[in-house]
């Protein structure tokens, strides 16, 4: 049972529509970036379509969760304390510091284990570098063209206009022309340090959710097979190509189409630490909220308002007869308070 | 109620019987889903007045708070009703889980930036063991076993119900009291006067 | 002159106490442990089961051992972080020689010249003041084999009458009570009469936090409707839940069980026949109780006359009962008094030899129980045997293969021995696994007599406080490093296997001792090849004794999961309960009731020292520390020593929780903070007792001892309380741990 996505039985028509809107959005990108499709591969619009999809799926997804009460409590908060008065050049170069720190070199990974930060540093690095080459290539954003008659001399086209040339036969074309290679060799560096991990450490294995294990195995057959076309070109005389080329094209849609439902949806949700980081900063220059049983601060005022707040629209009620609220207790007291109830209803002990 | 086994075990609090000894705090560190991690409380409940300490595991609630209040989807609940740790892809360090939690279990940790809290220790008990601060609590105050080792080792009736004001919260975990019939843990309630408020007889004779 | 080289900030600074936070390897190292070894800890005499993980000859964690019956998986903190005294910093790799230039006081030597040096002081003390001039101090965390050799080795090897250890600190005054009026110094009982008992009655033993898992079993007995009395100065965190708590006033234990069983008398709570049968000595022991009466009582103690008299009711109308004492009545000049007066409650009301009845000491020292028997004692010889008994002397001699008049006689007790020094009658010590100077009481005294040494040699694995004055020392093993037995507060001789082995150039114990041995040029004696040929040895010797082991087997005590003494002949299943049917170990197979008449401590307070001051221990910290200051996850559950204040004296001092005080004995004087607290009297103060130092509690405690059992008056001393200068912030230490978090 999952608690905290509840299935809906009813489609969400305005995450629906967004999501439809979004796609409208990259189609005409698509179209007005190839040049009216002159430069659009239709080799790649199998992965086109899965891209679409994978955009509907992620922007309903997001929207929806957006609307989850805590989430848009702190959705707002967030984009409140970020454009605060006084502060939004401040928090503008914070916010630059935080996606170099927090979303790029992502530090707090390292507090956990130095060997998981490495990992997901070479996966989160390999993905980022992979999508940044096909993604423009299915659109039809980038293209090559060879220059002259010399079939090693190549020019890159970025939205049609051309940039610099290289030749194929340098180390600038074969970084170029081997930059998928080298993702999937990080990528897979990343996997096989995970999988490591997990498969000699029963105490990870057992808290392990089916999803990490398939978003693993994701990651491992887009990267693999993509290895498998390169293998077949240069030392297969391209035998198997065709059925590569498909196997590698169905590995990479049905990953595009596992985002939004899996592990991989952090994706998009981790940004939303950023807006925790402001909205932490406010809490912490506003008023302190105060234990009423010791009288100690304990959190953030607009915190614990908040969640009083929220509780009631997610089914929780700890007011109690008096004009109190259990949320007022800090946790220490709260479980002091725990402890002092259970002795008073034990007699031979306590 | 929620269904109070897991491997066919149950989990049974009993604060009364806590000596504070923190061997639990020890041993939570050592268990595999969170090494190097003491994820369990234990603190006097005043030192002044009295060395009862107050230890909480997280008590598993059937509906958890934390899950509900998690704007990252980030804290599950296994079909045995184990709400787990916080996903660490997905948890965003807000620190919800940590504040609405009305028993104070959730931890936060600054470094990773993310919650972690008592799992019950998965990698145990999903498998029948007895988890680690269950295994060590030399007063077992802690204790893990079957319904039917309990009914034959213990006194005290169980009880899977708290009431925080106007909210019932029932949990997996037990607690024990002499008697269910008087209702869930009222955490608000008055407490009883014992001996324990004058152990020396000092009121007794006039200063 | 065995002063230490250096300052105790310099030598803190090389050789610690350093604190070891993680495991060796890190924290995912006992994932992929090579091996689990089932063996036991090392930090009290329950010595509870556990298993070690053992990867690449380190110990790198811990399993419960579920199935060790006594205590099923259960540990406490220290036994759930006994694993981090293992790859320490401070770990002792190399012999040391004390040198003043040498960075940190000490340069590494080879074993040859460390073990040459102290051949050569041995044999010229002894050659120009006496054999006796040269003594041992031995201590019982060892396992019964090295116990054994020990008691040999100083006999045979040192040929010095000046052997003893610090189980003198522990139960001897139990030890020499039960033998007085049972015969036999042992717990009447296994453990597992505790849960059978209608009443448990806990006379000065913070069972919570001394012997944690002791409080399962009195969990267990409740949970079937028993009745708890305690009786402490202190509410104990087990005396917090009793039925009856008699908050008595420290060193007056002999006037609540005298009162009590003044009670029983005036009731006739008493088994007459059980009387009459099978023991002796009754009318006189009743007779000296006559005018014990609860008014009496009460103002002696401080008891209220109503709790005396329910206790004893409790005590004298339940058909079955378990009287449990530790230190708390122990550690007095009237220790064994203390000890015979709860026996004659147990023998008043027919409480021996059945089910859940007894009354049994909680031995506090790992192998405090097994390590007095081996004869390492300086007035016993193994089997528990008496050393001035001529048959008993025949006995062992004949095992050890020497004449009779080879082996030495009685010689002094460890406090005794610190006194020689002081005088300058004992010139030379070795000494192995003890910290005199932590433990023993009136601290300057014992350093002021270290420091008078002409030669002193240690051998330990961390550079104790003690070992600070030390000439020589030699790295030894720790307990995970060598295999053998010991006997548990039970009577329960348990097994305890090698993890690993000794690190770097440390050795094993026993061998560093056969070597000293044969360069004494008595290595005739000490011709063992193991531990295991030592076992042999000693469960000989032992054979006809009251501690007789001769029928256990080390592949026996594994699979039975210990075996309690006596075992006389292969094949015996052990005696669990002891004086089965009333028949007691005196020749005549009956009990002595003692007559006990209170007489106050040593010292009483007065107008100049007008507080009680009582000592003892913290969960987190075992004896002197040498092992548990080391280990970080302990020191931060309870740092350093708080001075325990009732909210009453504390508003007459002026001070709150944390304020720096001043309390000041006869001995000395030590500032620390205050915690107060209404668990205490109003008329005491509590110092816990395990620091060094400033920080040592004993720099104030009293050296005056029973006269019977030589057991020095820790529990009891007279000071004066001020405020000084300072606060701190101590408040809940456990919530400032807790929350610093993210620390790993």
């Amino acid at each position: 049972m999952t608690v905290a996505v509840r299935s809906r039985s009813t489609v969400d028509r305005r995450a629906a529509g967004f999501g439809v809107a979004a796609v409208v959005v990259l189609l005409v990108l698509v179209y007005l970036g190839s040049g009216g499709l002159r430069w659009f591969d239709a080799a790649l619009a199998g992965y086109l379509i899965g891209v679409l999809m994978a955009v509907f799926a992620v922007v309903y997804r997001y929207l929806v969760w957006l609307q989850r009460p805590p989430t848009a409590r702190l959705n707002r908060r967030g984009w409140e304390a970020f454009r605060r008065k006084g502060r939004v050049g401040h928090n503008a170069v914070g916010l630059a510091g935080l996606v170099a720190t927090n979303l790029l070199a992502q530090g707090f990974i390292r507090h956990r284990s130095a060997a998981r930060w490495a990992a997901h540093q070479l996966v989160f690095w390999g993905c980022l570098l992979a999508a940044a080459v096909t993604f423009p290539l299915t659109f039809g954003w980038v293209h090559f063209e060879s220059v002259g008659q010399e079939a090693s001399q190549y020019q890159a086209y970025l939205f049609g206009v051309g940039t610099g040339t290289f030749s194929a036969t340098s180390a600038l074309g074969f970084v170029i022309f081997h930059l998928l290679n080298i993702s999937a060799f990080l990528v897979i560096a990343g996997v096989l340090v995970f999988l490591y991990r997990r498969t000699r450490d029963p105490g990870a294995l057992a808290v392990e959710r089916s999803g990490d294990f398939v978003a693993l195995a994701g990651l491992f057959a887009v990267s693999i097979t993509g290895l498998f076309l390169t293998a077949s070109t240069l030392w297969l005389q391209g035998r198997y190509y065709s059925f590569l080329t498909n196997l590698h094209a169905l590995t990479v849609i049905l990953g595009l189409l596992y985002i939004p439902f899996g592990k991989l949806f952090h994706i998009f949700q981790r940004p939303a630490n950023l807006g925790v980081h402001f909205y932490r900063d406010e809490g912490a220059s506003g008023p302190q909220q105060r234990c009423r049983e010791c009288d100690r601060p304990y959190a953030s005022a607009i915190q614990v308002a908040d969640l009083e707040d929220v509780l009631p629209m997610v089914g929780f009620d700890f007011r109690d007869g008096a004009g109190g609220n259990w949320q007022e207790v800090c946790p220490s007291c709260r479980r002091k308070l725990v402890t002092a109830a259970q002795v008073a209803r034990v007699g031979g002990f306590g | 109620m929620a269904n109070p086994l897991i491997a066919g075990k149950m989990f049974v609090i009993d604060q009364s019987r806590c000596i504070g000894c923190e061997a639990c705090v020890q041993a939570c560190e050592e268990c595999g889903t969170h090494r190097g991690q003491s994820l369990i409380h234990l603190e006097f409940i005043d030192r002044g007045a009295t060395t009862q300490t107050a230890p909480m595991v997280c008590m598993h609630c059937e509906d958890p708070t934390c899950a509900e209040v998690c704007p990252a989807d980030a804290i599950k609940q296994n079909e045995d009703g184990v709400v787990q740790s916080a996903l660490k892809p997905r948890c965003i360090g807000c620190s919800n889980c940590v504040l609405a939690c009305p028993f104070g279990v959730p931890k936060y940790f600054a470094l990773p930036d993310q919650m972690m809290k008592c799992d019950m220790c998965y990698d145990r008990s999903s498998v029948g063991l007895k988890p680690m601060c269950a295994s060590v609590c030399p007063s077992q105050a802690l204790w893990f076993g079957t319904p039917e080792e309990f009914d034959a080792t213990r006194r005290g009736e169980l009880v899977f119900e708290f009431r925080f004001g106007n909210q019932l919260v029932p949990t997996k975990l037990a607690t024990v009291v002499d008697h269910r019939d008087d209702g869930p843990i009222d955490v608000l309630a008055e407490a009883p006067k014992r001996w324990q408020d004058d152990p020396f007889g000092l009121e007794e004779d006039a200063p | 002159m065995a002063k230490p080289p250096l300052t105790e900030e310099e030598l803190i600074a090389r050789y610690g106490p350093h604190l070891n936070e993680t495991p060796p390897g890190g924290w995912n190292a006992g994932v992929e442990a090579d091996r689990e070894v089932n063996t036991h800890c090392c930090f009290c005499g329950q010595q509870c089961g556990i298993r070690l993980k053992v990867k690449d000859n380190e110990v790198v964690g811990f399993e419960p051992w579920y199935e060790f019956p006594f205590n099923e998986g259960k540990l406490c903190p220290k036994g759930v972080k006994r694993y981090l005294q293992g790859g320490h910093p401070d770990r002792l790799l190399e012999p040391l020689e004390r040198d003043g230039a040498a960075p940190g006081g000490f340069r590494t030597v080879s074993w040859d010249h460390a073990l040459d040096r102290v051949v050569a002081e041995i044999r010229r003390i002894q050659r120009t003041h006496g054999n006796d001039s040269f003594a041992m101090l031995s201590g019982v965390s060892l396992t019964n084999e090295k116990s054994y050799l020990v008691g040999k080795f100083a006999r045979l090897g040192l040929q010095t009458a000046n052997l003893d250890y610090n189980g003198r600190l522990c139960m001897v005054s139990a030890g020499v009570a039960n033998k007085k009026a049972l015969g036999m110094d042992r717990a009447a009982n296994p453990w597992s009469d505790i849960p059978l008992a209608d009443v448990v009655f806990v006379a000065g033993a913070n069972v919570a936090e001394c012997a944690p898992i002791t409080t399962s079993y009195i969990w267990r007995a409740r949970d079937r409707g028993a009745k708890l009395i305690v009786a402490d100065p202190r509410v104990t965190p087990l005396a917090r839940t009793a039925d009856l708590f008699l908050g008595l006033r420290p060193g007056t234990d002999s006037a609540l069980m005298t009162t009590i069983l003044h009670v029983l008398v005036a009731n006739d709570w008493l088994d007459h026949g059980f009387i009459d049968d099978h023991t002796v000595g009754f009318d006189e022991a009743a007779a000296a109780v006559a005018d014990c009466t609860p008014e009496w009582g009460s103002g002696i103690t401080g008891v209220p006359a109503d709790r005396i008299v329910e206790a004893a009711r409790l005590w004298g109308t339940s058909a079955t009962g378990i009287l449990l004492h530790a230190r708390g009545i122990e550690h007095h000049t009237k220790g064994v008094e203390n000890v015979l007066s709860c026996i004659n409650l147990g023998l008043a009301t027919g409480k021996y030899g059945k089910p859940g009845c007894g009354v049994s000491t909680i031995t506090g020292q790992g192998n405090g129980q097994g390590g007095r028997e081996q004869g390492h004692k300086c007035d016993q010889l193994p089997g528990n045997r008496d050393i001035t008994n001529p048959e008993h002397r025949a006995a062992v001699a004949e095992v050890w293969g020497c004449d009779v008049e080879e082996i030495p006689g009685k010689g002094l007790s460890a406090e005794e021995i610190v006194e020689a020094i002081h005088a300058g009658e004992v010139k030379g010590l070795l000494s192995i696994c003890f910290n005199p100077v932590v433990s023993l009481p009136d601290t300057a005294f014992t350093a002021e007599a270290l420091d008078r040494l002409e030669f002193y040699g240690v051998i330990d694995f961390f550079l104790s406080e003690s070992a600070q004055h030390a000439d020589v020392v030699l790295p030894g093993s720790l307990h995970e490093e060598d295999e053998g037995t010991s006997t548990s507060v039970e009577g329960r001789a348990i097994k305890i296997n090698a993890a690993i082995d000794p690190p770097g150039n440390a050795r094993r114990d026993w061998e560093i001792l056969l070597e000293i041995a044969r360069r004494l040029g008595r290595g005739s004696y000490f011709e063992f090849g193991s531990t295991h040929e030592i076992f042999d040895e000693m469960r000989a010797a032992s054979r006809g004794g009251t501690a007789d082991y001769y029928g256990m087997t080390w592949e026996r005590i594994e699979a039975e999961h210990g075996i309690f003494w006596p075992c006389p002949t292969e094949g015996h299943p052990g005696t669990p309960r002891l004086y089965e049917g009333g028949v007691f170990a005196h020749p005549d197979g009956k009990a002595r009731f003692h007559s006990v008449r209170y007489r106050p401590p040593a010292e009483v307070v007065d107008d100049e020292y007008p507080i009680w001051l009582t000592t003892g221990r913290v969960v987190s910290q075992y004896l002197s520390g040498t092992q548990t200051r080391r280990i970080g996850p302990l020191v931060e559950q309870y740092p350093e020593p708080l001075c325990e204040i009732h909210p009453r004296l504390a508003t007459r001092l002026g001070v709150e929780t944390g304020d720096i005080v001043r309390v000041t004995s006869r001995r000395g004087s030590m500032t620390l903070p205050a915690r107060v607290v209404e668990s205490i009297r109003p008329d005491t103060v509590f110092i816990p007792y395990h620091w060094p130092g400033r920080q040592a509690a004993n720099q104030l405690t009293n050296r005056a001892l029973d006269p019977m059992s030589k057991i020095p008056e820790s529990k009891v001393s007279a000071v004066r309380v001020e405020k000084a200068e300072g606060h701190v912030e101590v408040a809940d230490r456990r919530v400032t741990t807790l929350e610093k978090l993210g620390r790993r």
